[in-house]
Parts: C-alpha cells; sequence; structure tokens
C-alpha cells in the first residue's frame, strides 16, 4: 500500500525526492501521511481534490486486497 | 471518441450554476470551452414566473488537459504512448496487488486518437467500483501519469474485463429507446441517476436527434439525464 502511494505521488509531482509517506498504524485501519515539496501540494491533490480522492480510490483497492482499510492524508 | 468537439445545454437557477453544471457533464473546466448564454433566467416574482438560466456550454479542448508544457519536439509516436501506458497500469496494478494482465486493444492511427488498454483477469470487480468509479479513477490517475511522463497530454481510456463497451451499448440503447418514448408520448422522460461519464454517453448518444434534446437535472449523485421531445416535433 506504501509503495502504491508512493509510485503515484512520486509520478505526478516535480520534485520526487522530497515525496514522502509515513505509516501509521491505527486500530482498525492504516493511515498514510503523504508528504510533499510545497510547490508540488496542487498536483497531488487537484481541483476540488480529484487527484487525491482518485489516489484514495486507489488505495482502498489496495487495502482491501490485504483485507484492511487505509486513510490517505496530505500533510 | 473523447477528443471530439462536444456540445452540451445545461440549465440551473444563475448562469454560474448552469455553466457548472455543464462542466461536470463535460469533464472539463473552464479553460478549455466557450460557453453561450441561452437565456439569463429570472427569478420571477416571490418565486412565480422564475424560469431557469440556460446555456450551452462547447468542449474546444480535450477534458482532464494537465498543465504541462508542449514542447517544440515531435510528439511521441502512438507505440510509444501505448507502450508507457501499459507500463503504468501494470505498475500501479502490481502495487494494488492486483493480479491482472493489460493489453493493447487499439493502437490509434493518429495522436488524437485514444490509446485503449485492455485489463484482464479473475475476480476484477474490485477494479470497476460502483457504477465504474474505481475504474474511472484508474483511468485519470493512468492518463495524469503517462501525461507527465511525456509532457503533453495523452488520451488513454481503460477498460476492465470489457466492462465499458457493455455498458456503453447498454447506455446507446437505452438512449435510443426512451428517446422513442420521449417522442412517442409527447412528454419529457427522465433516466436513473448516473455519473457524469455516463451521463455523457447518453448526451452523445442523442445529440443532433431528430426528435429530442438532452439535458441533466439534479445534484451530485442524484444527477440525472431528461430526454425532452422538441418544440413541434
Amino acid at each position: 500500500m506504501k509503495e502504491l502511494v508512493e509510485y503515484m505521488a512520486k509520478l505526478l509531482v516535480d520534485n520526487p525526492d522530497e515525496v514522502e509517506v509515513t505509516e501509521v498504524n491505527a486500530t482498525r485501519s492504516v493511515i498514510f501521511e503523504l508528504r510533499v515539496a510545497r510547490e508540488d501540494m496542487g498536483r497531488v491533490i487537484g481541483k476540488q481534490g480529484r487527484v487525491a480522492n482518485a489516489m484514495r480510490t486507489l488505495l482502498k483497492v489496495a487495502a482491501a486486497k490485504q483485507g484492511k482499510r487505509a486513510i490517505l492524508e496530505i500533510v | 471518441m473523447e477528443n471530439a468537439r462536444r456540445s452540451v445545454e445545461a440549465t440551473g437557477r444563475s448562469v454560474d450554476q448552469a455553466i457548472e453544471r455543464a462542466l461536470e457533464d463535460l469533464g472539463a473546466e473552464l479553460g478549455q470551452v466557450e460557453t453561450q448564454v441561452l437565456s439569463e433566467g429570472s427569478r420571477g416574482l416571490f418565486g412565480l414566473g422564475a424560469e431557469d438560466a440556460r446555456v450551452r456550454v462547447t468542449l474546444v479542448e480535450s477534458p482532464s488537459s494537465p498543465r504541462v508544457q508542449i514542447g517544440e519536439e515531435p510528439w511521441p509516436a502512438s507505440g510509444e504512448v501505448a507502450d508507457i501506458s501499459i507500463d503504468v497500469v501494470r505498475s500501479l496494478l502490481q502495487h494494488m496487488g492486483v493480479n491482472a494482465s493489460v493489453a493493447i486493444r487499439e493502437v490509434p492511427e493518429d495522436a488524437e486518437m485514444p490509446v485503449v488498454l485492455d485489463v484482464e483477469g479473475e475476480d476484477l470487480g474490485i477494479l470497476i467500483g460502483r457504477q465504474g468509479e474505481t475504474l474511472r479513477d484508474l483511468q485519470y490517475i493512468t492518463r495524469l501519469i503517462v501525461s507527465r511522463k511525456l509532457q503533453r497530454w495523452v488520451n488513454v481510456l481503460v477498460d476492465v474485463g470489457g466492462y465499458k463497451r457493455r455498458r456503453e451499448r447498454v447506455l446507446r440503447e437505452l438512449a435510443e429507446r426512451t428517446a422513442d418514448r420521449a417522442t412517442d408520448e409527447g412528454r419529457p422522460v427522465t433516466l436513473e441517476p448516473m455519473p457524469a461519464h455516463e451521463r455523457r454517453t447518453v448526451h452523445m448518444t442523442l445529440r443532433g436527434h431528430e426528435f429530442v434534446t438532452t439535458e441533466s437535472t439534479g445534484e451530485g449523485r442524484h444527477r440525472k439525464v431528461v430526454i425532452l421531445p422538441k418544440r413541434g416535433a
């Protein structure tokens, strides 16, 4: 799941080296915190959050495959 | 297909709202369209005689175009788009833990035509999602990534287990049948709510129809297509 978020984020931003994904395990779900360079925020969020939401959809599939729930936060 | 010049009519309480709805139907943004105000609408008096604003919005640029620089270099051949697209979809699926194969359905002859990828495998309902929403997002992320890799907007369509092909055929038939009904009965007929890309298929199927016009009403998930007999038809 983490690799999926990293893969997508790195290919969407101008500064792939500054992409950082941290995994936080909560009781029932896994939270992925995505950090990118300030000027790349728009690229991973998109207009009205469209890019972020599309990434969430794919992450949801990856999580479901492992019987888990995953949350993506852009911080 | 998705690159054709397209146009929809929409109504709303204000001109802005009507334009917003039309943009949603086209899957486009303001910078990619020409808008024509057909009626400013009026508030009426105490809500009486109020009339919706009506606009016609025409797409002049492909939808979902990311802001990439178009360089001086010649456009890459479609084969290259296909190779990169297959690679991206395979990587996405692999990272998602989905076991499926990806093949090219069509390598288009010119750069304006979409590259169509077919994802095949067992148990792929999870990639389609409710009303095809997961598939739509998979296609969107694929387009963004491939476009960034190539530094220009590319039109890539992703289908899973022939879902889109089937769904499109069903929607076209539904559109034609409902148009006949609206014409026969001489009254508007409203379809079930459906997502934007499916409403688009209905609008496109009936564009230029002799006896009916189409529009969308309702908000968000409840938005649906209405098929109306043309006046005097």
